[in-house]
């Protein structure tokens, strides 16, 4: 560890920056329909083989000029959606969608012929809006637009899913080959240098935090952590230690951070924006102590102190 | 005695003087954050195996912040041999400054040593240091008692080096943490030597010099 310190520090130099845990939002409401209709007798449920979980990708085209009408765009925006039908009975279809930390209820109708849903978001949230798609085999194409277009980055969207069961998976770990850069905290620094004629001159680079391998072997949700395990960890491991567990409990990151963390694999699913009632006693025993690691190097690891 | 009579302030003295007051400023925000006294604020964060698994070490970790902080200051103002118009005020600080030292300060100071973070080699500097910290102000006492003035003073100016070891880890981790930000504990580790041997290499220095 000690013989790479420098190297690693070299070709990519990471600063701990101060962010705060990934929050947990306690309230809320997991009901999925929108307005709880009274019927006398249930209405029969229909083609249920297509209840479930659908996940993938949710991308955008982005248009930073503020001419949301033209065509022209200069950016894509690359996001992890996950539908989740819950009921679809001959005139409506009953789910959520989960997008950001954000879920949201939709109500819509299932074309039988066409396999095709128009799925409504109820629109009291700025980010709302119509999911128009299709089943082929276990996949799910479409498209999504807000009904706000002037609101969000990218009014229109694609979204190619396929249909996955959630499992919860102790061992489920973060792929060793994954990007372990943090491109969402950038710190800048200012640079000097002299030119020719003796000119002080400066400019700016930004530097990203890097994780260490730590977060290949250490898994919170299998082993009792010590603070010796920890001890020589940066902030950014530990964080990324903390929240697979809440990854594997299909957590629903609102920071970006950890979404470009384990978007990577191939197991996470974001299926709630709440986990932590599902959290074993191990796990929430090294949740505490990684809490209590990851404060202390917030406070402490480039203070004068200890 | 011999040198405490008043001489007028050099710039160098004055500036020492400004320095010592800030990093004495900041050693005493790190104090005041173990006051009330708690078993997991601060340091002792991430110090929880050793305070659950070891009932004495509370103790001594108290005994070494509260203590510490007067040996700081009480040897500052005995190093610098004025009495500022108030009588046997080097004398009153000097002993303030050993006693604090050899009975609290040092000995916990080497027990948690002992037990200090970053693995055998930041243990192994931290209670060296300690051991001759301890040394060379129970030297100093016994050479002041035995009037021999010269060699009091240069065993003080060892004793005080070790002691701003405190404050010049604390300052080299800031620097390498803003250069390199290596893990924590590597710092620690290397943090743990640099502290103090550039300290007391610098005072043998000018004492081989006969400066001091």
């Amino acid at each position: 560890m000690k013989n790479t310190l420098f190297t690693i520090v070299a070709v990519s130099i990471t600063f701990t920056i101060s962010c705060k845990k990934e929050e947990k939002i306690m309230s809320v409401d997991n009901n999925d329909s929108i307005q709880t209709v009274q019927e006398v007798a249930p209405k029969p449920e229909l083609n249920q083989e297509l209840y479930g979980l659908y996940t993938g990708e949710f991308n955008g085209k982005m248009n930073t000029t503020g001419d949301y009408d033209s065509d022209y765009y200069d950016g894509v925006e690359y996001k992890k959606i996950t539908l989740k039908i819950n009921k679809i009975t001959n005139d409506s279809v009953y789910g959520h969608s989960i997008v950001n930390g954000n879920q949201r209820p939709f109500r819509g109708i299932f074309n039988e012929n066409a396999k095709s849903f128009v799925l409504d978001e109820p629109g009291n949230d700025q980010t709302d809006g119509r999911f128009e798609v299709h089943i082929k085999g276990d996949s799910m194409y479409g498209s999504w637009a807000a009904y706000n277009k002037s609101a969000v980055k990218s009014g229109k969207k694609e979204l190619k899913l396929v249909k996955k069961e959630f499992v919860y998976n102790p061992n489920f770990m973060l792929d060793e080959n994954s990007d372990l850069i943090d491109w969402s905290n950038p710190k800048e620094f200012k640079e000097r240098y002299t030119t020719e004629d003796g000119k002080e001159n400066s400019y700016t680079v930004e530097k990203n935090r890097i994780a260490s391998d730590a977060v290949f072997k250490l898994n919170a949700s299998k082993q009792k952590l010590s603070e010796k395990d920890l001890k020589n960890l940066r902030k950014l491991d530990m964080e990324i230690i903390k929240n697979a567990v809440y990854a594997r409990h299909g957590y629903s990151f609102k920071k970006e951070t950890f979404r470009h963390f384990f978007q990577q694999t191939d197991w996470y699913i974001p299926i709630s924006p709440d986990v932590e009632n599902e959290l074993s006693p191990l796990e929430k025993e090294n949740v505490v102590l990684l809490n209590r690691f990851i404060k202390y190097a917030e406070d402490k690891y480039d203070q004068f102190g200890r | 005695m011999f040198s405490l009579k008043s001489k007028p302030y050099s710039l160098f003295k004055i500036l020492l003087f400004i320095g010592f007051a800030y990093f004495f400023w900041l050693m005493l925000k790190i104090t005041l954050e173990y006051i009330p006294i708690q078993k997991n604020v601060s340091f002792l964060m991430i110090k929880q195996t050793e305070v659950e698994e070891r009932q004495e070490y509370l103790y001594f970790f108290y005994a070494h912040v509260y203590s510490s902080i007067f040996v700081l200051l009480s040897g500052f103002f005995a190093i610098i041999r004025r009495n500022f118009g108030i009588k046997n005020f080097h004398k009153i600080n000097g002993k303030i400054y050993v006693f604090l030292l050899l009975l609290l300060a040092a000995p916990s100071g080497i027990y948690m040593g002992v037990f200090a973070n970053g693995g055998l080699w930041s243990q192994i500097s931290f209670v060296i240091l300690g051991v001759l910290w301890w040394y060379s102000t129970f030297k100093a006492f016994l050479l002041i008692r035995d009037k021999q003035f010269k060699k009091h003073q240069q065993w003080m100016w060892r004793s005080y080096a070790l002691a701003l070891s405190a404050i010049m880890l604390r300052l080299w981790k800031i620097i390498i943490v803003y250069l390199f930000a290596p893990p924590p504990m590597d710092v620690y580790q290397i943090v743990a030597w640099l502290g103090w041997i550039p300290n007391l290499i610098l005072i043998e220095f000018l004492i081989y010099k006969k400066i001091l």
